[in-house]
Parts: C-alpha cells; sequence; structure tokens
C-alpha cells in the first residue's frame, strides 16, 4: 500500500488527485489537504470582477467529490514538510494546521510515500504598500475578492450614471508581477460593461503594466504569422487598445498605494503618481509558507525552497544572463533532485529564471514580468507527477518517470474582451511552446503554424465553453479524463 | 504629465473587420476552426 499526500486543491494538485485515484487501487491512500472548502476555476472570477457571474457558478464544495472518489480530504494548510521524517516517523512526514470550522488551529502529522506541492501562489499583497482589499485597491484573485471588486465596480458605475468622471486604473501592483494576461482581460470587461450600461464616456480606463511593451505577456511577446505576414502580439495588443480607447502606462513598477493615488516608478527611473476613483491590481506571488526539516530537525527550507519560496525541482537554477537562457533550463518531471518522490506543480515550482527580458529601472529597480504559469500548464504538470507516481507503485524503482516541460508544451489563452452571447470578444491565443527555444524555432523561439491570436465572438464562446468543461471535469462527472488539461 | 504609450503606430480596424469578429455565422467558423487548431497544438506537445 503507498500514500500519496497533495497539497493544495487549485488547477494542478486537483488535476493530479483525480488521475491518482483513478488509475490506483483503492488499497492505495490518496489525500488532499487544502485550505479552502470549495474549488475556484479561478478564470471565470473575471465575470464575477464585473458583476456576470455569481461566486456559486465559478467554484463548489470539494468534500463531496472526494467523498464520492474515496480521496481523504483534510481543509488544513500545509505548514512545513520532513523529507527525512524524525525520531517519531521512518517515512516522510508533513505537517498540517485545519482551517475547517470544526477544527480549526488544530495541528496534525500525514506520512507519506509521495508527496505533490501544489499550494499555487500566495498572493503577496504585502510586498506594496496600501496594495490589495485591505488596503486601497480591489483583486479578482479569489471568488471573494471578485465579489468585492464587483461591489466597488457597481459604485462606480453608479458614479458615472449621476454624471461624475471616474478614472479606472487595472493592472499589476508590481514590478515582478505575473498574470499580465489576467489584468488585460478585466481591463477589457470593464470596458466592455461600461459601455453595456451606457456610461463609456466619462470613464477613464487606463492599464498599468510592469510589461515592457503592450502584448508581452510576461512571455516576451508572441510572433504570428498571418495572411502571409509575419505580425506579433505588440501590434495585436496595441490594435485592440486604439480600438477600445484604453490608455496603456507600460514598464511600471508600483511602489506604494493611497487612498486614491498609486505611486509608481518607470525604467527612466523617473517616480510618478496616478490618480484613480477605481483600481484593480494584481499582488505579486510568492510560495505558500512551508518550511522543511531533517531528521535532526533542523531547517532545511533554503535547500528545497528558493528565495521565493517556490520549491526547487529539477531545473537549471545557475544565475546566467538573459542571452545564455535555455530551454533545457526548464524541469520535466518537477521532482525534487534529492528527494524524488517530492513533486511541486503548477505555480509552486520555482521556475529557473523568466521569459521577458528582465530590466531594471535608471535607479536600479527590477521591472521583470515574473513567467505565467497558466492553467493548462499547471494541469499538465499535476498529471506528469500523477503519472510518473502511479507508474513508480505499480512497477517500483522500474516505473516510468513522465516529463512536460513548459519549453516542449503549448498554452491556450483565451483572453475574456467582454461577456456575452451576441456581443462578447475574447482574444484567442495560443502558444507553442510557452517557453521559447531558440534552438529549434530561430528567430522568434516558437513554431509560428501552433501561435497565433484572434479576436472575436468565437473567443469568447471557447472562453464560456472552457468554463462548462473544467467545472465538469474537477467534479468528476463522468469521463472527465477525456477532457485535455 | 501624458506618459501614455505611444499607440499612434497601431492599425485601426476597418468596419468590416469590427463586424465580421460579431457576425454569428463566420465566429462560428471561427470557432470550430480555432477549436481544431488548439487540440492540435495540445497534442504534438507535452500533455
Ligand atoms: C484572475 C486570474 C485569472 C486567470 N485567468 C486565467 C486564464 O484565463 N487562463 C489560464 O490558463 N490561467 C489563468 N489564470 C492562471 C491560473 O489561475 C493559474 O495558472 C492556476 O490556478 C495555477 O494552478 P495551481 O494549481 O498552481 O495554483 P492554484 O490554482 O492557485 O491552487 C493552489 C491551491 O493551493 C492551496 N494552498 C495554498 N497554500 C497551501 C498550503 N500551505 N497547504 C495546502 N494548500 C495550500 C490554495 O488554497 C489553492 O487551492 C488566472 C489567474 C488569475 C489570478
Amino acid at each position: 500500500m503507498a500514500r500519496v499526500v497533495v497539497l493544495g486543491a487549485g488547477i494542478s494538485g486537483h488535476t493530479a488527485v483525480l488521475h491518482l485515484r483513478r488509475s490506483l487501487g483503492k488499497n492505495h491512500e490518496i489525500v488532499m489537504v487544502t485550505p479552502n472548502s470549495k474549488w475556484n476555476w479561478i478564470p471565470s472570477n473575471i465575470w464575477v470582477g464585473v458583476g456576470k457571474m455569481s461566486a456559486e457558478q465559478v467554484t463548489f464544495p470539494l468534500a463531496p467529490i472526494y467523498k464520492r472518489k474515496g480521496i481523504e480530504f483534510h481543509q488544513a494548510l500545509g505548514t512545513s514538510i520532513h523529507p527525512e521524517g524524525d525520531k517519531d516517523h521512518v517515512k516522510g512526514f508533513v505537517t498540517i494546521k485545519y482551517t475547517s470550522p470544526e477544527k480549526a488551529g488544530q495541528e496534525a502529522q500525514l506520512e507519506y510515500d509521495y508527496l505533490i506541492n501544489a499550494t499555487g501562489p500566495k498572493l503577496n499583497f504585502a510586498a506594496t504598500e496600501g496594495l490589495g482589499p485591505d488596503g486601497h485597491t480591489v483583486s479578482v484573485c479569489t471568488a471573494g475578492h471578485a465579489i468585492e471588486a464587483a461591489e466597488k465596480f457597481q459604485e462606480v458605475i453608479a458614479k458615472l450614471k449621476a454624471g461624475q468622471k471616474q478614472r479606472l486604473v487595472i493592472g499589476v501592483g508590481h514590478g515582478t508581477c505575473t498574470c499580465e494576461g489576467a489584468a488585460f482581460e478585466y481591463t477589457f470587461n470593464v470596458e466592455h460593461e461600461l459601455v453595456q450600461v451606457g456610461v463609456r464616456d466619462l470613464a477613464e480606463v487606463i492599464y498599468l503594466t510592469n510589461e515592457y511593451e503592450l502584448g508581452d505577456f510576461g512571455v516576451g511577446g508572441m510572433s504570428f504569422a498571418q495572411r502571409g505576414f509575419q505580425t506579433n502580439s505588440k501590434l495585436w495588443t496595441e490594435s485592440l487598445f486604439l480600438e477600445r480607447g484604453v490608455k496603456a502606462i507600460l514598464q511600471s513598477h508600483v511602489s506604494k498605494v493611497e487612498a486614491g493615488v498609486i505611486h509608481y516608478e518607470q525604467l527612466d527611473g523617473v517616480k510618478r503618481t496616478l490618480d484613480f476613483d477605481f483600481a484593480m491590481l494584481l499582488p505579486p506571488f510568492r510560495g505558500a509558507d512551508i518550511k522543511a526539516f531533517n531528521k535532526a530537525g533542523e531547517e532545511i527550507t533554503s535547500e528545497l525552497f528558493a528565495p521565493s519560496g517556490f520549491m526547487k525541482v529539477d531545473a537549471n537554477y545557475t544565475p546566467k544572463p538573459y542571452e545564455e537562457w535555455k530551454a533545457e533550463d526548464w524541469p520535466t518531471t518537477y521532482q525534487v533532485p534529492a528527494f524524488p518522490n517530492i513533486f511541486a506543480v503548477g505555480i509552486a515550482f520555482a521556475p529557473p529564471h523568466q521569459i521577458s527580458k528582465p530590466l531594471t529601472s535608471a535607479t536600479g529597480t527590477l521591472i521583470a514580468p515574473s513567467p505565467p504559469r497558466t492553467g493548462m500548464p499547471s494541469g499538465v504538470m499535476g498529471k506528469t507527477a500523477a503519472l510518473t507516481i502511479i507508474d513508480q507503485i505499480k512497477r517500483g524503482v522500474n516505473g516510468k518517470v513522465h516529463g512536460a516541460s513548459m519549453a516542449n508544451m503549448g498554452a491556450a489563452c483565451v483572453a475574456s474582451a467582454g461577456a456575452g452571447f451576441t456581443n462578447g470578444s475574447a482574444a484567442a491565443m495560443t502558444m507553442y511552446p510557452v517557453v521559447p527555444d531558440y534552438e529549434k524555432y530561430p528567430g522568434v523561439g516558437r513554431s509560428s503554424k501552433d501561435t497565433f491570436g484572434e479576436i472575436g465572438l468565437a473567443g469568447h464562446w471557447i472562453k464560456y465553453m472552457l468554463h462548462i468543461m473544467f467545472i465538469y471535469k474537477a467534479k468528476a462527472r463522468p469521463f472527465w479524463f477525456l477532457i485535455p488539461e | 504629465m501624458d506618459n501614455f504609450a505611444d499607440l499612434t503606430g497601431a492599425p485601426r480596424p476597418i468596419d468590416k473587420t469590427l463586424k465580421m469578429r460579431k457576425n454569428v455565422l463566420f465566429q462560428f467558423w471561427r470557432f470550430i476552426s480555432l477549436n481544431v487548431r488548439m487540440v492540435a497544438m495540445i497534442f504534438r506537445g507535452d500533455h
């Protein structure tokens, strides 16, 4: 009998437990530890944030699914990993702290044969003074945050209807943020709603980003072949901003937010301020607060985790300049080298470096989008780790070690630009691979056949279809496994 | 100070493009086509 513990029921961890349970007999234990009672399809939080969907439409309770599937569920936070065990445990174990109302604050220790860390991002609002729902800006990172954002957005609409001009600033709240695609989506959904309610003329919509240019999205931009010409995501994105009358401020690091004022610095080193009536700024991410200890009880956190809190896996972490970055630097198995029975997948693994070229301002401030690890790659990583574990449990040490590198994996990103069955639109983009490989694809780093973008109503339908499909899959309904990650 | 990104070099879509982006029949075709391309892309890489 083997016991697999997964920390984090997000896109990657939940995918992993479902595959593990499907392929391993009931004599093996699959254990999920996650702090929230509900699963959240995060991409649709954008629609919650403009009042187009309710929190119930993007979340569902996990306990009934895990009960039906025979997965042991602990509503708790993983707080420490002990990969060598200790004097009381021969096997590795994790310490968890319950968050469920019945057991809140209680601790337990769970032994494992295999451990998957899928704890995603810690929303690091604290990195920028005044950022976030406890400060002066809203967020759409969780369904709860998105509800608050929708309420504040309605207040802005009421003021616009009363004839007051309003400035809405949407973007990222730190120079090292990722997920620019989500900020882009929220910008255009807000703009779309303002048009729908007939108050667009009094509203100024500004996209504030750390990207060097529009269309970078933290992946260094994309090249597309279109009607016999090579074009790029910069031109394409700029065209959308021009068409929809959205202004953009680029190359920015937000250093502080006060009530109604954003303080930011740009690459030229000049510190500027921007007044706002409504601001949705995404936070930078760090890894979950998990510590690691050896058999003697000494802390080994820095051996397992990067300073960012993300877990170090089979990547090449040797620091090197942008010009020397290689596709092979990126991990394939997501195993921790010193402890191959521990995996880190999704946002929880430490990337070897950025994808976009990192830049520093004239005063030395780092303005560098972190590499996005979006839903599709996160799901694929979760499945890959699960497949390796399944094979090793079934075949012992000869079990196949599966691999899925972001340098050999595509991603489909459908960025909503407004919801509506006949008047919605979205920018449907795909890139292959996510991490450019300049040796395989000289010049642009990606396959021009598989990297493309298109704006239109079809994109909205795809985005809505993905919402339905992934919630169906996450609920483990019949044939869920036929839906690709 | 106005330090907004300069969008003057960006192409503005013509009316026909904007109409086609909303044309239900044309977009239904694009929906099928985009899905096929996306699925092909997924299966070409690690998945
Ligand atoms: C607003 C927004 C919109 C987005 N839109 C898109 C999109 O359109 N398309 C797309 O592909 N991607 C999108 N993304 C990105 C996508 O949501 C992430 O790529 C994906 O959720 C990452 O999966 P994950 O499993 O690594 O982390 P998550 O899905 O965040 O899951 C992490 C889980 O771990 C839990 N956890 C945290 N700490 C602990 C701990 N100590 N112990 C145990 N569990 C813990 C969390 O509660 C959570 O359940 C969006 C992101 C945001 C914020």
